[in-house]
């Protein structure tokens, strides 16, 4: 890709003789805002920490701006990272914590003075620059982080799971904040985490990971709507998989006919994807739980447990009833077993 | 639970056991009497003005607080990065290390003491005071370690690394960043080998020479030879002495934590 | 950012070149003078040691006032403990305090107050006299009872600190619903507190044998050379016969004594964690 900003080439990571990333390659461009998704163990902190220098890769290169940069200290590299844990220094306050870097760069008293300044303003907290970071609140240490990343004008911001520490209210508030701040500053952004939610509503691009391998690379859009992988369907909500053999689908317990031309691969249906209430096939209702929105229900059925949701405006089903349900072949996502879209 | 009074009474005498004894000696060296006895033969200062009219004191105090100064000074400095790099890194022979340094805990001083004149003093010419000097910080040494080592622990080191990455070199993010958040480690660190050392003496037994004695030492040899208050003088001001230093420490760092 | 353990070693390696060069290298070469017996190598100097009575009977002794201590002062320990852990918040902090404190003080100090105690008009004798049980001051000092109460004292501290600790870590509300279940306080003591504690009480235990096997200024004074112990026989050894054979012998079973028990206690820290 010829606009990569950050790019990382045939890297491979390994602490000791564990090899953690295998061989990893990816591009992001300049102003990008891309989600390093996965499970943990998957490597994508590993990934993150050798872009910010705090690993050496064993092998691979890594440059930013067409200037490679893998054998540059972590402290020369100019990259910013939001630690999970905010590691703020504790012994010094908020003004403190964000002119930390500015002093390091032997910058004028009063040019250091209105850059913490108008860095703790962009991210409001300006009104608090006498206090100690364990005075604040989470919302408060996490912009504080922030604060103290961005006024170094790094050229990549790195952020380590930076809403998993947060409540719900707060992390909605902070997802968009960083979207805001991306707009205004332009800055290339790169950001770990295991939260599919968190990754669809804040990242350009989401990169899939597992084992150190990317599973899929893609918009949001394209992950949610079309993942090309046991793996990534199962990550983003098709919670119902069967495999395909010959022209039956296998569940756990039995197995069903279906009319379809592939012979081999998966069938997967989201919850939602399912109608129950009427169709050709038979089953019982196992359990329902009230989740506001939506009805979930568990219906043991010969092929095995299927899980569908109702919205919740509809009229509910009896437990222990039998029911009727529809696996419809056009709302089932087909997946291949090597991984490629058929 | 059992009862309040059962519980005061049990803590009562316990705490009776543990530390009557040095409300005894402080009055015992009040005593006017020409013999130590209690309770004292009336009320007087004099043996305790006596104990800084000893000349041999002044030199032995000296001493003392020499080595647990400098020997406390040493044992850090030696101990700080030790307990940095065993907190931080996976070094190879780690757990031979970590031996090697904690050893002086479990050899008996009066050990050390014979085997450091036998070797160092004797063939190698090395003077009593020093040879004292690093005895005191080899036995300092543990204890800066494990004190240093468990502050550090409790700093989690992705601080450092957020330091680096804000442009500090590697000994700047120590200086800037963890020197300041392990103070009070190392601080309880000094006050305890401060008092282990100013304390010591099996270690001192064999290594004195003509002037060179640490004062627990001189002591000993002081209540030989003397049988009047002011032996029981000089043990309560030693113990107050302590008592001050830990009141104080505990006041400022909550120092029985790290004991 | 850690990963350079060469970087890692550099920085311990002087602490553990100072200690070995200093430190292990001469108390080496003096555990092997033991093995040397005019100039030749030999176990006989081990042999010598052993048959003469007096050696015995200061070994069997030390062994049995380390012993005794340590029983002892698990039987105050675990009194005293279960109390201190009962105390409120602020006064739990004092006690506890208080109990530290003698251990930073000066031994010399802390053993010498049993003199003014024990001694022919000590407060004890004052008191037997007073009270008319003997007409005579019966002698407390230099006798096995005031070493042991001196030693005792020493480390006692030790006890309840390692016991307290244990206590504190012990499961909330195990006692109350040990007795909803019916146990007797000897029950809850033998099935419930015991087990749970027993990791504090070995180190408790340990940290007192090892103190008192290895103690020099308690024997010294309250004992003197009526009541010799390793470390007071091994200072006489040296000081009145220039006997080094004895002395490494001593030192060799007063290091593998403290190495064995430290062992012990490297063994319970690790299997608790």
């Amino acid at each position: 890709m010829s606009d990569a900003y950050v790019s990382l080439k045939n890297l491979t990571l390994a602490y000791g003789k564990t090899v953690v990333v295998p061989d990893l390659n990816l591009d992001v461009r300049k102003g990008e805002l891309i989600a390093l998704l996965g499970p943990s163990g998957c490597g994508k902190t590993t990934a993150m920490r050798s872009i910010a220098g705090l690993m050496a890769p064993k092998s691979g290169t890594i440059s930013i701006d067409g200037v490679d940069i893998t054998r540059t200290p972590a402290n020369k590299r100019g990259i910013g990272l939001v630690f999970q844990s905010y590691a703020l220094f504790p012994h010094l306050s908020v003004f403190e914590n964000v002119a930390f870097g500015l002093r390091l760069k032997k910058l004028p008293k009063a040019k250091i003075a209105s850059m913490v300044e108008q860095g703790l303003q962009t991210v409001g907290l300006a009104h608090l620059s006498d206090r100690k970071p364990e005075d604040m609140s989470g919302g408060q240490q996490q912009r504080l982080s922030l604060a103290r990343s961005l006024v170094m004008e790094p050229k990549v911001l790195l952020l380590d799971e930076p809403l998993s520490n947060l409540d719900a209210r707060l992390r909605l508030e902070m997802r968009n904040e960083l979207q805001r701040l991306q707009r205004d500053t332009g800055i290339t952004m790169i950001f770990v985490t295991h939260d599919q939610a968190e990754a669809l509503a804040l990242a350009d691009r989401i990169v899939l990971m597992k084992d150190g391998i990317v599973e899929q690379l893609g918009t949001p859009d394209e992950l949610y709507n079309a993942p090309n992988s046991k793996f990534a369907a199962d990550f983003f909500g098709f919670e119902n998989i069967f495999e395909i053999e010959g022209s039956e689908i296998v569940g756990r317990t039995g197995r069903l006919t279906v009319l379809i031309d592939a012979k081999e691969g998966y069938l997967a249906w989201r919850p939602s994807a399912i109608t129950i209430g009427s169709g050709p096939h038979q089953g019982t209702i196992s359990s329902m739980a009230f989740a506001g929105e939506l009805r979930e229900y568990i219906i043991e059925a010969p092929l095995g447990q299927i899980k569908v949701t109702t919205p919740s405006s509809t009229p509910p089903f009896d437990i222990g009833s039998p029911i009727a349900f529809d696996l419809a072949i056009d709302k089932a996502r087909h997946l291949s077993k090597n991984g490629e879209e058929t | 639970m059992y009862s309040k009074w059962t519980t005061r009474l049990i803590i009562g005498l316990t705490l009776t056991f543990l530390i009557g004894p040095f409300f005894i000696i402080i009055l015992a060296g009040l005593s006017d009497g020409e013999f130590m006895t209690f309770p004292p033969d009336g009320i007087s200062l004099r043996w305790y003005a006596k104990v800084f009219t000893v000349e041999s004191f002044r030199d032995s105090f000296k001493l003392s607080m020499f080595l647990a100064i400098f020997g406390t000074i040493a044992a850090l400095i030696l101990g700080v990065p030790a307990a940095y790099a065993i907190s931080r890194y996976k070094i190879p022979y780690g757990e031979t290390i970590k031996t090697i340094v904690a050893a002086p805990i479990i050899v008996p001083g009066i050990i050390v003491g014979l085997a450091l004149l036998r070797y160092l003093v004797v063939p190698l010419n090395f003077t009593v005071t020093l040879a004292l000097f690093m005895a005191h910080t080899a036995l300092i040494l543990p204890y800066a370690v494990r004190v240093v080592s468990s502050s550090m622990n409790n700093l989690r080191s992705d601080m450092e690394e957020a330091a680096v990455l804000l442009g500090c070199s590697r000994l700047g993010a120590f200086t800037r960043v963890v020197l300041p958040n392990i103070q009070s480690g190392v601080l309880a660190a000094f006050i305890l080998g401060f008092v282990t050392s100013f304390n010591q003496v099996p270690v001192s037994l064999f290594l004195s020479g003509p002037g060179v004695r640490t004062l627990p030492i001189d002591m000993l040899s002081y209540m030989e030879i003397t049988y009047d208050p002011s032996v029981a003088a000089l043990s309560a001001l030693l113990a107050l002495l302590s008592v001050v230093i830990v009141f104080m420490a505990e006041k400022f760092l909550g120092f029985s934590r790290y004991v | 950012m850690f990963q350079n353990n060469r970087e890692g070693l550099a920085l311990a390696l002087p602490a553990a070149i100072f200690t070995a060069l200093f430190f292990l290298l001469p108390v080496g070469f003096l555990l092997s003078e033991a093995f040397k017996v005019d100039g030749m190598w030999s176990m006989q100097g081990y042999f010598d040691f052993a048959i003469k009575p007096l050696n015995q009977t200061v070994f069997l002794r030390t062994l049995k006032l380390g012993f005794l201590v340590a029983l002892t002062s698990a039987i105050i320990g675990y009194a005293c403990a279960f109390s201190i852990v009962n105390l409120e918040g602020k006064s739990r902090g004092r006690v506890f305090g208080l109990v530290v404190l003698p251990l930073m003080i000066s031994p010399v100090a802390r053993t010498y107050a049993w003199i003014v105690i024990l001694g022919r008009t000590g407060i004890v004798n004052d008191a037997i006299l007073g009270l008319g049980l003997s007409d005579t001051p019966i002698r407390i000092l230099f006798t096995e009872t005031a070493v042991f109460l001196g030693l005792l004292q020493l480390f006692l501290p030790l006890m309840i600190i390692s016991l307290v600790s244990a206590m504190e870590n012990l499961p909330k509300d195990v006692i109350p619903a040990a007795r909803v279940l019916g146990a007797n306080w000897l029950q809850v003591f033998t099935k419930v507190i015991l087990p749970l504690t027993k990791d504090g009480l070995v180190m408790g235990g340990t940290l007192v044998f090892t103190g008192s096997l290895t103690a020099y200024i308690t024997p010294a004074i309250l004992g003197g050379s009526k009541v010799l112990m390793l470390e007071t026989l091994l200072y006489q050894r040296v000081n009145v016969a220039n006997d080094f054979v004895s002395a490494g012998i001593i030192a060799t079973i007063l290091i593998i004594m403290s190495f064995s028990a430290n062992l012990l206690l490297k063994r319970i820290a690790k299997a608790r964690s």
